[in-house]
């Protein structure tokens, strides 16, 4: 990254021809856009069909830079006409699209798109109504533990809390009845899945959690508010996590925590049949990688902490298992498991049928596993946190 | 943007700044620092309050800098947030030097400014982003310059 100043740096992937600016690009003068506006001008000079100028990750900007790509633009449109230039907003920052569509309006090479969906490329499989009872099950099975394991890694009632990557909401919802934050801000860049959280929170009369749509990758949040900042099972879901760890940092108060959860599904274990649910899911594991995503990261977590800039790391790990309340909620999650990743995400990744038969067998057994009178069922999970220094 | 005639609706005080001139003239970092305080209050009662406060710090922010690059460096800036039943109210004053009362004083009702008016930008701003914007003048040296928000959605 070409970093041009401590609030906004502007890079390009000559890969992809692409041009992304991003940060708070609040300069005071023309001079102080000199390093972006010069890096546009080269790029666009360099190439000669169509160019991306990604400003999906430029929260803030005012009319003096505005104006310094306005014109830059301006001037590589005339002079090129047979160059399109794609200016990429984001739908999370509102005014984004309708500023940079007054330049469209005088540019015919010039157009402006409004994109989201590939803010963590794996999250379109869980995106689908139909997965959030899965989603409430699975938050149920694990806040037996996670309400025990939370109060070590610092939470305690009065806090201000962020949940980030919220998804459904109902981890915030159970924050909020238990622990009794001061503030919750809950994000999510899923809009049904905001919805779906904003009537939960409406039912149970738990009006005060805030709600925004947001991705998680650059914020809209300031920096150093929130004493307690949590972010479950979304790491291993985005193909670069170190970003989002940073963003997790830079909303944290000096002296907070932020506090993740994440899974090594190659260790989801069974018996009977431990050696087709062990195959089944180490093929997961690599299934995931196709897609980069890394649901193996749990003990990692440690790692991924400390290369944040972390101190005072706290890990453990825990095992949701069949016997932690009704065994036919655990088998209901592993058959959401095999709906998703053999029903759809191996299909995608065009994988034979019959790779398909044997890896669905493993998820059956697993249900077996978890239903049989004498069986055991278990899904690991890694819960760490890690304080942001003074 | 317009000149105020503002119309008659009843506006509460919900939040009064002032500061000297000089100092806030002193450091430019001071506006993007007030654009958010007040942006955050703006969005207070919206139901994504992170998002709206993005969107209207971005107005604000470009009617402080239109301040602070247009104040003389003496007397106040007063800022104020006014709350309706469907609008909160961004007002900013400022002093303005003799060279530019003409610029101010004679701005025109009906059109939007042209180059180099100091209010082009943000005239051309507000409009792309469907905030209302007023400009009211008080003598020959004082300028407020207005934006009006949603209270919070749906309420237009």
């Amino acid at each position: 990254m070409n970093r041009l100043s401590p609030s906004f740096s502007a890079d390009f992937d000559d890969v992809n021809q692409e041009i992304v600016l991003t940060g708070r690009m609040r300069p005071r003068s023309p001079d102080e856009m000199r390093g972006v506006t010069d890096l546009v001008r080269r790029s666009l000079d360099g190439s000669s069909a169509t160019v991306y100028v990604n400003v999906k990750r430029l929260t803030h900007m005012n009319m003096t830079a505005f104006r310094c790509l306005a014109n830059v633009l301006a001037g590589a449109c005339a002079e090129n006409p047979g160059r399109m230039i794609v200016i990429v907003t984001s739908s999370v920052i509102t005014w984004s699209a309708p500023l940079f569509k007054t330049l469209a309006a005088d540019q015919p090479n010039l157009s402006v798109e409004i994109y989201d969906s590939a803010f963590y490329p794996g999250q379109t499989f869980v995106e689908d109504e139909s997965f959030i009872p899965i989603l409430r099950t699975q938050t149920k099975m694990t806040w037996r533990h996670e309400r025990e394991i939370l109060p070590r890694h610092g939470l305690r009632e009065g806090l201000t809390v962020a949940d980030i990557c919220c998804g459904i909401g109902d981890f915030a919802t159970l924050i909020k009845r238990h622990f009794n934050p001061a503030r919750l801000v809950a994000l999510d860049h899923s809009r049904k899945s905001l919805e779906y959280a904003r009537r939960v929170a409406a039912d149970f009369g738990l009006n005060s959690i805030e709600y925004t749509y947001g991705d998680a990758s650059q914020m809209l949040l300031a920096d150093n508010q929130f004493d307690f900042v949590t972010c479950r099972h979304s790491l291993q879901i985005f193909n670069r996590p170190d970003i989002l760890l940073r963003e997790l940092y830079r909303i944290c108060k000096p002296g907070g925590r932020v506090y993740i959860t994440n899974e090594k599904n190659s260790h989801c274990l069974g018996e009977p049949h431990s050696e087709t649910i062990r195959w089944t899911y180490e093929q997961v594991a690599r299934l995931f990688s196709h897609f980069d995503m890394d649901v193996e990261m749990g003990p990692k977590s440690r790692r991924l902490l400390n290369d944040a800039g972390f101190d005072a790391i706290q890990v453990e790990s825990f095992m949701v298992t069949n016997l932690d309340g009704d065994p036919r909620d655990f088998a209901d999650v592993i058959e959401a498991w095999e709906n998703v990743y053999a029903g759809q995400m191996a299909v995608r990744r065009g994988d034979p049928p019959d790779f398909i038969r044997r890896f669905r067998q493993g998820f059956r057994d697993h249900v077996l596993a978890a239903l049989h009178p004498k069986g055991y069922a278990g899904w690991p999970i890694w819960a760490a946190s890690g304080r942001k220094p003074y | 943007m317009q000149h105020a005639s503002l119309e008659q609706e009843a506006f509460q005080d919900m939040t009064a700044l002032t500061l000297d001139a000089g100092l806030f003239t002193s450091e430019f970092r001071l506006c993007d620092t007030i654009a958010e305080y007040l942006a955050n209050i703006v969005a207070q009662s919206h139901e994504d309050p992170a998002r709206y406060a993005n969107f209207s710090s971005l107005v604000i922010n470009e009617i402080i800098e239109l301040a602070f690059r247009s104040t003389e460096p003496v007397g106040r800036i007063d800022i104020d947030l006014l709350k309706s039943e469907t609008r909160v109210r961004a007002c900013v004053a400022f002093a303005f030097g003799k060279d530019s009362s003409t610029t101010w004083a004679t701005f025109d009702r009906a059109a939007a400014p042209s180059r180099p008016h100091p209010a082009y930008d943000l005239a051309a701003l507000a409009q792309a982003v469907d905030v209302n914007l007023f400009v009211e003048t008080r003598g020959d040296d004082r300028v407020t310059l207005i934006a009006d928000f949603l209270v919070r959605e749906g309420t237009r």
